[in-house]
């Protein structure tokens, strides 16, 4: 049965069915890639951003520089999926960009190991995350929040203030700054792994049953779902992540700075946020994310060069933030109440 | 002596089904009123009218003289004429003093300046404490008190602004979780009080500790006056008979139980409340599980399905020891529990139907990719199989009615095809016609040789269903009832009169 003749039958017998909705639902779905397309529009028509906005060169920019912000998102997006937060991931990018540009610079390792061991830091954060929340039984809010300050110090530490940039390997800026058939090559890390966390989370039973704890934790144990591994397993998961988050960083910077990566986190949070309104409306989804990104990105960028101030971005961000935590507790709660 | 309390031709409905249909009640001055009947009997119903929680259809409520209308009752208008309710959840702040639980209650007192006024409040609290004989200060946490005296705080608590003894206190259920020497010593207390001028009506299922302080007695029956007693002295079984009349016949089951292999053994089980309790279930057997509330019930299924660990005993399932083993090592060995809170323990609410069904299976969907399609085949057939009332598969769990959704969760655990079925309270909140199919669909699973284990506080439910019901007593299944003596007035007798077998 196609959505438009169920559509008509439910609309003549004058009564609420589910399948009247699903036209609805269709156009919730794809609200989002609607609105990023339309304000993608808007300034290719806008005349203080017309000359620059839609050139394949500001496109090339602006997906390149959204590489790290998406990797974030990702990120974000697995304990969120489990049910819980972890505001550390920014932190853990900045750390194994320190960590990654820090052992080239004053080791001179090798970029293979130098990258090995920011996976390593993110792998080993992400663990602690995980015991801590999943078997230590500690609030994910409080103790994410806390390691994100604790690897601010180390940043603090390490660097000393001082920004690294001598002898990163030449591969990886050329990377950072390169194109494959046209496209950064960051882009293809980020498609990568995208395509990655949407298989695993939604065409395998650890995906459902991740998503099924972050509902129920406590049925979800009752029907057989290992909910503390599980946990751990997305913690450590959003850790690695972080930490690709941060190599990327540093082959777009041909270095690394003393920033602790709070900055980052943000935009991350409100793009996954904001991908709960979209694609599977109410739940936290890898497509959705994307797109979250490809909002904010878009719009910041748009209005910036049609001449925006600098504040503009964070007003912008915070703004996103706010609007789609509002907007996925509402889809969230009418989920509940039986209403969709 | 005076009427204090007087409500007539108390009606209400839910839905189509009656809990009242013509109750009253005709409480006197200064005494204790037992308020009595079996599980669904409209007790509770009518204490919840009362307190202008529930509004009734009809019904008239004279309270020292002062008739309202039942129907129009709101809370607010029963505090005012005097009546205080303290239930079961006694409501208080364990963190708290004392102190802070009755200022939370009436409102603190408080100097000009908007601060409080901590002396005046604990010396008028030390005050109430003594009189009502409660052996602690104002500034003791109520965390740190036996489980009697929190309810004579609770008590003191509702009665803290009368003058005299003028408040009708009404208490359901007070001593339901609370062990016989606790409760002993709060029927002591409360019976001192009723000597003193207080009024007091009593909800109970334990009859001994109730016929030893009450004065006057109404039992409901199906939701209309059984009997009404005054200053009379009656004596348990009398009571018990009232209860239950002596209609109810039970429906004859005419296949006996199987005699099929053990599939189930529990021996010298130790966990919570049970302690040492001996149970084994066989093939193509449905054993019930009765008892007071606390008594284990859910324990004992927890125990077995090793979502809570035992202290000691083994639980053995088709010889194989499972004593402790991992909730998914037990599913994986057939066994399956459909849990008492649905909401709490077994729904995924903003979840599909399919998600749902599906959650205990998952693994058998995957190869290499999660097979929706399958997926949404095999939840159409088990919609259809079960007679679940959804939308579609993809409609969310919430959008399904409580008996849909019980069906489901149901569904979700038979086709593991488990060769132990665990049902906690399972027709619990589920409507007349949705309990009819869940019982069938339960009865043709043991007659495939299936064995299931069922706990209920509904004693009708367990008569229907069961071949064998053991009824739990100190921790331990003190008897166990088969045959024709299954019935649920034998059952509430058993299980009302457990104080007085041991």
């Amino acid at each position: 049965m196609t959505a438009a003749t169920s559509a008509s039958t439910a609309a003549a017998a004058g009564k609420p069915s589910t399948h009247r909705f699903s036209v609805l639902h269709a156009a919730e779905r794809y609200a989002l890639v609607g609105l990023v397309l339309a304000v993608a529009i808007f300034f290719t028509v806008l005349p203080d951003s017309a000359e620059t906005f839609p050139t394949v060169a500001n496109l090339r920019i602006l997906a390149a520089n959204q590489a790290v912000t998406v990797l974030l998102a990702l990120a974000v997006l697995l304990p969120l999926v489990a049910g819980h937060f972890d505001f550390s991931v920014g932190a853990v990018a900045a750390s194994s960009s320190v960590v990654c540009a820090g052992l080239m610079q004053d080791e001179r390792a090798p970029l293979t190991l130098a990258m090995l061991a920011a996976l390593g830091v993110g792998l080993v954060v992400g663990l602690a995350n995980g015991i801590a929340v999943a078997y230590l039984q500690v609030n994910a809010f409080v103790s994410t929040l806390a390691v994100a300050t604790l690897l601010g110090g180390f940043i603090q530490w390490y660097t000393g203030g001082q920004a690294i940039s001598n002898h990163i390997a030449s591969s990886l800026v050329r990377f950072g700054s390169g194109t494959w058939a046209g496209a950064p090559r960051p882009i293809v890390i980020v498609a990568v792994v995208a395509l990655v966390g949407w298989y695993v989370l939604s065409h395998t039973p650890f995906g459902r049953a991740l998503y099924a704890v972050g509902e129920n934790a406590r049925a979800a144990k009752l029907v057989g779902i290992p909910t503390r591994g599980y946990t751990l397993i997305a913690f450590a998961g959003a850790g690695v992540i972080a930490s690709i988050a941060g190599i990327v960083l540093t082959a777009r910077t041909a270095g690394a700075t003393a920033d602790n990566g709070t900055t980052m986190l943000f935009p991350a949070l409100a793009a996954v946020f904001l991908g709960a309104t979209a694609i599977r409306p109410g739940r936290f989804n890898v497509w959705g994310t994307v797109f979250g990104v490809a909002l904010v990105a878009i719009s910041v960028s748009g209005l910036t060069l049609a001449g925006a101030a600098d504040w503009v971005e964070p007003v912008f961000n915070g703004s996103a933030l706010a609007v789609a935590v509002g907007l996925s507790s509402y889809l969230r709660r009418r989920a509940l109440s039986g209403a969709a | 002596m005076t009427v204090a309390l007087e409500a007539t031709g108390v009606a209400k409905h839910f839905g189509g089904t009656p809990a009242l249909a013509d109750a009253a009640i005709r409480v006197r001055a200064g005494t204790v009123h037992a308020l009595l009947g079996g599980n669904g009997s409209g007790k509770s119903t009518l204490i919840k009218c009362l307190a202008g929680v529930y509004t009734a259809d009809a019904g008239s409520v004279s309270i020292r003289g002062g008739i309202l209308d039942a129907a129009e009752l709101t809370p607010r208008q029963a505090h005012a004429a005097g009546l205080r309710f303290v239930h079961q959840d006694l409501g208080l702040f364990d963190g708290l003093t004392i102190g802070e639980n009755f200022a939370l209650d009436d409102g603190f007192p408080t100097n000009p300046l908007g601060g409080i006024r901590w002396r005046a409040l604990h010396e008028r609290v030390a005050g109430l404490l003594e009189l009502y004989g409660i052996a602690a200060g104002p500034e003791t946490p109520v965390g740190s008190l036996r489980p009697a005296t929190k309810t004579l705080v609770a008590i003191a608590r509702a009665l803290q602004d009368q003058e005299g003894s003028e408040f009708i206190l009404l208490l359901d259920e007070p001593t339901a979780s609370l062990p016989d020497a606790e409760s002993r010593a709060l029927m002591d207390s409360l019976r001192q009080r009723a000597n003193a001028g207080q009024t007091i009506v009593l909800v109970s299922h334990r009859l001994p500790e109730i016929l030893g302080v009450a004065d006057d007695f109404t039992v409901f029956r199906d939701g209309r006056v059984a009997a009404s007693l005054e200053s009379a002295n009656p004596s348990e079984d009398e009571l018990v008979s009232l209860m239950t009349g002596r209609a109810a016949v039970r429906q004859a089951r005419n296949e006996p139980a199987a005699s099929g292999a053990v599939v189930l053994d529990v021996r010298g089980l130790v966990a919570g409340p049970l302690d040492g309790l001996h149970l084994s279930v066989s093939e193509g057997e449905i054993v019930g599980v009765a008892g007071l509330l606390g008594s284990g019930r859910s324990t004992l299924l927890n125990a077995v399905f090793g979502s809570q660990r035992p202290l000691s005993g083994t639980v053995t399932l088709a010889g194989e020891d499972i004593t402790g083993r991992p909730i998914g090592d037990v599913m994986q060995r057939g066994v399956g529990l459909v849990p008492e809170s649905r909401l709490r323990d077994a729904a995924f609410a903003s979840m599909s139907v399919r998600e749902n069904a599906s959650a205990a299976v998952l693994r058998s969907y995957f190869s290499g990719w999660m097979r929706r399609r399958a997926e949404r085949a095999d939840t159409h057939e088990l919609i259809r199989r079960f007679a679940v009332k959804a939308p579609s598969s993809e409609a969310h769990l919430s959008t399904l009615s409580g008996g849909n959704q019980q069906k489901l969760i149901l569904a979700r655990w038979l086709r593991r095809d488990p060769r132990l079925l665990l049902l906690d309270e399972p027709t619990q909140g589920v409507d007349a016609g949705a309990r009819a199919d869940i019982h069938r669909t339960i009865r043709g699973y043991a007659a495939q040789g299936r064995a299931v284990l069922v706990a209920s506080s509904d004693f009708t439910e367990l008569a229907q269903l069961c071949d064998r019901v053991v009824v739990l007593h100190r921790g331990r299944a003190a008897m166990s009832v088969s045959g024709v003596d299954l019935n649920a007035d034998r059952l509430t007798e058993l299980v009302q009169k457990e104080g007085v077998i041991a």
